[in-house]
């Protein structure tokens, strides 16, 4: 989208630093709520220690599957709520109030890619979180015993970490955009948000789910999101299908940015249409 | 005498509350819809991943998916009763932070009644939700419904709707001296949500000491259930009669947070405006 051409008099040219300003600014934001920090460290290594117990629990009286043995479904659940630090921001909420309270129609005044500001100031409430999966890392090694693949394994799992945060970007983007047109989408999020948690994997291995249920979640895209990267890292995917699952995620990345880029462009001609 | 006028003065009111909240719903019916929808997708999915999870592993420490289903009902209709009745209890920070609260504190009834008639968009759709499931889990689970269950579901169901209450309100009190709490409210609901969805037998003794006598989550449905399900043998520490004192449970929490609320609103001075 660099619309600088011959006609740019009035465009100036794209330039980068206001997007890494917005970022900087999104991050010296999240910084001081210092306590909601906390928090989200400690909702973690609570989870991790309940689902730790849970799975320990059902393995115990059951038969265990023979692809996910025991240490492996618990890596599996605490690489999935470190994960979640990250994935579960809802990166584009900043539209939704802004549509609410009207400042979109100045932002569409202003130089810049609208999208792009949303994306660089939800980008670096991501990156702030990024860095809390250190902490929450080592404080969940006290709880649990986490398993490391070699480095291979573990480079294709951070490739498809990206496309599945990617994927999930659109996915809320395009919940968001829905606000262009009804205004009230809180309940839509927490819909998506609750759906997300149980066909994307997060919580329980896409693979636990029976058949029938399995071939429905494997069909959707929220499993390109947590199941991908996790089944990955476990060791379930072997490297002889990286190739068809890493492709699917793409494909799933261009079919939702795709959708997205379309709300896109009918949503602000109606802000624009209805005078701002 | 004054007591009795006071009493009926509060029941206008409180009926009045009920009106506006109804005729609110009515009025954005779309909003109500996609509310309900969530509801549904929340308590559905809940179930729907321990259905799965019980599926692949039929036992979690002896409780089947039929015992878990009821295990969640339990918990599920307590929760949406407090959620229909109280709420507004949680909206107290907010209106501690905008300055509406301070109107409530000069007008001659109850503080805390005035705040849990604070009238919004309350309409008991999760409860009637929770009936039916709770109706359905019960027959699922083939627990036996005699004499002492109907006399003592309804009490156990109020019993845990007042835990519910003694946590908002303990935390809504909280913000009289730290304005911002949601971070706070969202630990304590996390916490309930995932620590009352399993029998507590599965974690460790530390664990299971803090969640029956500190943070008593395991009485709004484990205890009772375990009782009902004739579960005896786990927890062998306590008799499972004491399924059967959540009422007790429920009004000495909310006497403790009163008392913690009465504190706060003494020394309460309003936020600066």
């Amino acid at each position: 989208m660099t619309a600088a051409g011959p006609a740019g008099a009035r465009r100036p040219a794209f330039r980068i630093e206001p997007y890494v300003q917005f970022a900087q600014k999104a991050m010296a934001r999240e910084a001081t709520y210092r306590f909601d920090v906390f928090t989200n460290v400690a909702s973690v290594l609570v989870r991790v220690y309940l689902l730790r117990m849970v799975w320990v629990a059902l393995y115990a009286r059951n038969a265990a599957p023979s692809e996910l043995p025991l240490h492996a479904i618990i890596t599996y659940s605490a690489v999935a709520l470190l994960m979640g630090l990250v994935m579960d921001i809802d990166q584009t909420r900043l539209l939704h109030d802004k549509l609410h309270d009207g400042s979109i129609a100045t932002d569409f005044m202003k130089p810049i890619i609208v999208p792009l500001y949303l994306f660089a100031d939800g980008g670096g409430e991501v990156l702030f979180h990024a860095a809390l999966i250190v902490p929450s890392l080592l404080l969940a090694l006290f709880i649990v015993h986490i398993d490391v693949p070699g480095p291979f394994v573990l480079a294709v799992f951070f490739l498809s970490c990206v496309l599945g945060y990617f994927v999930g970007f659109f996915v809320n983007f395009i919940v968001n955009m829905i606000a262009f047109w009804t205004l009230e989408i809180h309940a839509a999020r927490l819909i998506v948000t609750w759906i997300t948690d149980l066909f994307g994997g997060e919580i329980i291995p896409l693979v636990i789910f029976p058949p029938l249920l399995q071939t429905i979640a494997f069909a959707l895209p929220f499993a390109a999101m947590f199941s991908t990267p996790l089944l990955i890292y476990v060791g379930v995917v072997k490297p002889d299908r990286y190739l068809e699952v890493i492709g699917l995620q793409v494909l799933w990345l261009a079919v939702l940015a795709a959708v997205a880029a379309v709300m896109w462009r009918a949503g602000a001609r109606r802000v624009v249409v209805q005078g701002g | 005498m004054t007591a009795m006028r006071r009493a009926r003065v509060m029941a206008g009111v409180y009926r009045q509350y009920w009106r506006i909240n109804l005729l609110t719903t009515l009025e954005y019916r779309e909003n109500f819809l996609v509310w309900f929808a969530f509801t549904f997708v929340y308590h559905g999915s809940a179930i729907a991943a321990l259905w799965i999870v019980l599926n692949r592993f039929p036992s979690m420490n002896g409780w089947t998916f039929r015992d878990m289903a009821f295990l969640y009902g339990l918990w599920m209709l307590a929760h949406a009763l407090h959620n229909t009745l109280f709420s507004t209890v949680g909206d107290i920070p907010d209106h501690i932070r905008d300055g509406e609260f301070d109107r409530l504190l000069v007008r001659p009834l109850d503080t805390l009644f005035q705040a849990i008639a604070t009238p919004g968009q309350v309409f008991p759709d999760e409860l009637i939700l929770a009936l039916v499931t709770f109706g359905v889990a019960t027959w699922f689970s083939g627990v036996h419904v005699g004499l002492v269950f109907v006399v003592f579901v309804p009490l156990i169901v109020l019993g845990g709707a007042l835990i519910d209450l003694a946590f908002n309100l303990f935390i809504s009190t909280v913000a009289f001296w730290f304005v911002r709490v949601d971070a706070l409210r969202w630990i304590v609901i996390q916490l309930e949500q995932e620590f009352t969805r399993y029998p507590i037998s599965i974690y460790s003794r530390g664990v299971r000491l803090i969640l029956t006598f500190a943070i008593p989550f395991a009485f709004m449905n484990y205890f009772p259930a375990r009782y009902f399900l004739h579960k005896a043998h786990e927890g062998a520490a306590l008799p499972p009669a004491v399924g059967l004192l959540t009422p007790a449970i429920g009004v000495v929490a909310v006497a403790l947070a009163y008392v913690f609320w009465r504190f706060g609103l003494n020394r309460y001075s309003g936020v600066g405006h």
